[in-house]
């Protein structure tokens, strides 16, 4: 062998030519060792991570019964105090003191049908006359909560200790299914309660039907676009992040047409639509949807954070220059007509997403920009909460026609 | 080549464990799973959509897979919540997709319920977005001289209208509408469903 | 293994021996190698040497005065007697007409003008207010207590003379017994007798130029109308609740409070104006709107004896348009 690679080239008829074997690099070693390390890291990083997650969804689960079995007096706090304050004492001039009300007073019926469809006409309350729109709370409130609120209001407020039984409840909600808001006391005294009489008369205000043209657009769409409803649903109440329309401001609702026309929002199938329109379209469009009543179809689907929510709603953030979203949506986030449109009841999706797109620029249209900084100061998981927390709020009743030539300008 | 056999047995040795890793050890996970409650089975033209939507490779741009709040933006994005596995329990194969050069789809019924916008878009992308990169899908529908009953004309921009007579969408187009229109997952997921929780992290805010 | 003997026989260098000393220290070599690449590594993602972590923009602006007081919160109202009395004095204070309607003659509350139910910073808080008192006030040439000077707001902001009762509540009323519970209750752990940075409004210097109501127009309509209408009185929701509180004119404050002074109101502006866009307007801007505000029609000083100019020379100093002539119309003379 020696003298065959020493010498002269004389190859072998038996050579085979090979690669000696050379070691792996120590560098190459090195790194799939690191790599190693690293997968083991991740490995337990992900299951840490997979138990986080199942925990935290398991807390939202064990909150979730717990809000649904709050008591009467929670439901209180959470659902009417807002507008008929702690201690039931009402807003001077806009809303009824519970306290004493003999619409608390009399049979449960009362109360809880009223809670079922919702308050629209003027309604006489220990001698004082409010003109009353009340939320129906049929879409967020179950028979047994209606049953146990209702337990509670009568006790505190009517001194009747009697409990009332959410059986009552479900027959009534099948007995008023699909009702509207009740045209005021007088027909409530009418329907339930003859001892509430008298009560204010209520002209019902001719609701005028939209005309032929604008329900052509709303159910057909035209030559270039599409149905409003094709989208927003035959009662304007959304889905994701296809907003409900229905009750919004009229005034704001042609508004936002305008901003799709001129780029001060973003959104290209609006867009296709907002140009399709006429400008006596858009503003009959307005009308037509903020006279829409439509349950709420919007539940909280975003994860986030409800009580973190009602914080951020009802009392704002103010060291991080956050005042509450009702200071200036109205209480209750029924908005206040024209400017600023009604929060309750959106969809999540919807309510996070534009709150994403005033950071992002995609949405400027805000009077004064006003959502522009307090949208830059919510994070991603206040955006959800407070999204979400929006959206198991009962929907805007119906304003009364006398609004709608106000919004017109 | 020098020692085929024990390089052989160590390849398929490989191959077979990823196999069970990757394959039978999460089919025998996810078999018995019930489907998401609320979900629905598609419909018989749903199902031939859902052909079309394979046909004409969507799965290429578009995923079938919101991510959770810790991974994406996406519930903020209007893409639905986290999918879970019990989602696809009747998506056979399902189409997930790994692209994301168009938006994901999973929820697209929810967030985009109209047939008539479907079938513009689909048609044509850039008559409602200028900037879209989405292909066209013309063939899907077809040029007539006047609306014969029961045809469904699109409605577009005009633009885009042809010069005479109206666009109506073929029996095709009209499925992989139907298709779309139907997927919908925003059913809330139960809490132990088999998902992806890739970065939740401890005390994050959710 | 024939090449390995190949290898080792062509070498001829090392025994065998050595060469599995060699593999074991090459061992030894890479994993430690590999352990330190690791360490390195993650270290420099932690300190973010290879990349931003994609940790998300810091938005949120430190509190507005990292040194200022926080009150406590909703949540710690105690239970009890003493929490029942705080959370009246709370109602009366955000829900003025209808908690104290006696003795309210405007559709102002409290919390229109001391934010975050006299919580926030700039906007004279409760928490500042209660350590400050017993003081001497130039207004009134006395020492006032706390009861006194919740008398004044009673007096001129709530416009009580237009109240069922016409006046004030009487010395030693439950509402003030209830809202002095509430404001201890927010001053929990504040020192008394120094003077709280955040306390009261911001003065604002006075611009060179001076102010001007016609200026200020411009501001108001631009900055404030979108909320308090471009009347100034304010807008309700379908309920016919106010949300936005009326500015001037009947429902409003009267020429008596400290908020129809207009170097009052500018440091209100300025700081806390529009709703959750505070200090976004320059002083002059600030001035102005104030300006403007407060040189409309508002109901009138209930300490008017004598005429208007009277009161005029007697309350009226500085920067107040009480008695003055603006647009052809001496003010002051109230609204009815």
């Amino acid at each position: 062998m020696k003298t065959q690679l020493s010498g002269p080239p004389s190859p072998s008829e038996t050579f085979e030519p090979y690669e000696t074997m050379r070691p792996i690099p120590l560098g190459v070693l090195m790194i799939a060792v690191a790599l190693a390390l690293w997968g083991v890291v991740l490995l337990f990083d992900n299951s840490e991570a997979v138990a986080i997650g199942q925990a935290e969804r398991a807390d939202v689960l064990a909150d979730q019964p717990a809000r649904s079995d709050a008591d009467g007096a929670s439901l209180f706090s959470a659902r009417c105090a807002t507008c008929h304050q702690p201690n039931g004492s009402g807003v001077s001039g806009a809303v009824p003191p519970l306290a004493g009300s003999p619409f608390l007073a009399g049979r449960a019926e009362v109360p809880i049908a009223i809670l079922l469809r919702g308050i629209d006409g003027p309604i006489r309350v220990r001698d004082t006359v409010y003109d009353g729109h009340m939320p129906s709370f049929a879409s967020v409130l179950s028979d047994e909560e209606i049953a146990r609120l209702v337990s509670y209001l009568r006790e505190r407020f009517a001194d009747r200790p009697a409990p009332v039984a959410a059986e009552m409840v479900t027959a009534l909600r099948g007995e008023l299914a699909g009702g509207s808001g009740w045209k005021g006391g007088q027909e409530l005294a009418a329907r339930l309660a003859p001892e509430l009489a008298p009560q204010p008369s209520f002209a019902l205000a001719s609701r005028a039907e939209a005309d032929p043209a604008t329900m052509r657009l709303v159910n057909e769409g035209t030559n270039g676009s599409w149905a409003c409803a094709s989208c927003h649903g035959a009662l304007g109440q959304g889905s994701e992040t296809v907003p409900r329309l229905a009750g919004l401001p009229a005034g704001y609702i042609a508004r936002q047409l305008e901003s799709y026309l001129n780029g001060s929002r973003r959104n290209e199938s609006m867009a296709v639509v907002a140009r399709s329109l006429t400008r006596q379209e858009r503003v009959a469009l307005g009308d037509y949807y903020a006279l829409l009543r439509a349950p709420s179809n919007a539940r909280p689907s975003l994860g986030g954070d409800i009580a973190r929510g009602e914080r951020l709603v009802l009392e704002g953030v103010w060291d991080r220059g956050i005042p509450p979203c009702v200071s200036c949506h109205g209480p209750s986030a029924f908005g206040v007509a024209p400017g600023f449109p009604g929060l309750a009841a959106q969809h999540p999706a919807y309510t996070a997403s534009q709150l994403a797109a005033w950071v992002s620029g995609e949405r400027d249209n805000a009077q004064q920009k006003l959502m522009n900084g307090i949208a830059r100061s919510l994070d991603d998981a206040d955006r959800r909460a407070v999204a979400d927390y929006l959206a198991t709020l009962p929907p805007v009743p119906v304003a009364a026609t006398k609004e709608r030539a106000d919004d017109r300008r | 080549m020098n020692r085929i056999l024990p390089l052989g047995v160590i390849a398929l040795g490989i191959l077979a464990f990823a196999t069970l890793m990757l394959v039978i050890g999460p089919a025998i996970q996810i078999k018995s799973m019930a489907p998401t409650p609320g979900l629905a089975n598609y419909s018989a033209q749903e199902l031939r959509g859902r052909e079309q939507y394979v046909a004409q490779g969507c799965v290429y741009c578009h995923s079938q897979q919101p991510r959770s709040a810790d991974q994406a933006p996406d519930a903020e994005r209007g893409w639905g919540r986290a999918a879970v596995a019990s989602d696809y329990v009747y998506d056979r194969p399902h189409q997930l997709g790994t692209m994301r050069t168009g938006p994901d789809l999973f929820n697209v019924g929810t967030r985009l319920p109209s047939r008539d916008w479907h079938l513009t878009h689909l048609y044509q992308p850039r008559a409602i977005f200028a900037w879209s990169i989405m292909p066209g899908y013309p063939y899907l529908f077809e040029r007539k001289s006047r609306a014969g009953p029961g045809d469904v004309v699109v409605s577009l921009p005009a633009e885009h209208r042809p010069a005479e007579g109206v666009i109506v969408a073929k029996p095709a187009a009209l499925d992989l509408v139907a298709y779309l229109q139907g997927l919908d997952h925003t059913n809330p997921a139960p809490a132990r469903a088999v998902r992806d929780d890739g970065y939740s992290e401890r005390g994050e805010p959710r | 293994m024939i090449d390995d003997d190949r290898i080792s026989a062509e070498a001829q260098d090392s025994p065998k021996q050595e060469g599995a000393g060699r593999a074991v220290r090459r061992g030894v070599i890479a994993l430690g190698g590999g352990a330190a690449l690791f360490v390195l590594v993650s270290m420099a993602f932690d300190l973010g040497w290879l990349r931003d972590r994609g940790e998300p923009v810091k938005n949120r602006e430190a509190p507005q005065a990292m040194h200022t007081f926080f009150p406590p919160g909703e949540q710690a109202i105690p239970d009890g007697p003493a929490g029942d009395a705080i959370k009246r004095g709370q109602a009366i204070f955000m829900n003025t007409r209808m908690n104290a309607k006696d003795f309210v003659g405007n559709h102002l509350s409290c919390s229109n003008c001391h934010l975050d139910g006299g919580r926030k910073a700039d906007s004279a808080p409760m928490w500042a207010a209660w350590v400050s008192y017993p003081a001497y006030r130039k207004k009134n040439k006395q020492i006032n207590t706390m009861e006194d000077r919740i008398k004044g707001c009673f007096t001129y902001s709530m416009n009580a003379q237009n109240s069922p009762t016409g006046g004030a509540p009487p010395a030693g009323h439950d509402v003030y017994k209830d809202l002095q519970t509430y404001m201890h209750w927010l001053a929990t752990g504040a020192p008394t007798g120094k003077k709280m940075l955040g306390a009261g409004y911001p003065e604002l210097d006075k611009p060179a130029g001076g102010y001007d109501p016609a200026r200020g127009k411009l501001v108001y309509d631009a900055k404030c109308a979108v909320c308090h209408g471009s009347d100034g009185q304010g807008q309700r929701d379908l309920n016919g609740r106010l949300v936005f509180p009326p500015l001037w004119g009947p429902d409003s404050y009267n020429w008596g409070a400290g908020m129809a002074r207009v170097n009052t109101a500018a440091g209100f502006i300025k700081a806390n104006m529009p709703l959750g866009q505070g200090n976004s307007l320059t002083d002059q801007q600030a001035w102005d709107a104030a300006a403007f505000i407060d040189s409309q029609e508002r109901p009138r000083d209930p300490r008017q004896k004598g005429s208007i100019a009277d009161n005029a020379k007697a309350n009226h100093g500085g920067d107040s348009y009480y008695g003055k002539v603006v647009g052809g119309r001496q003010l002051g003379a109230g609204t009815k």
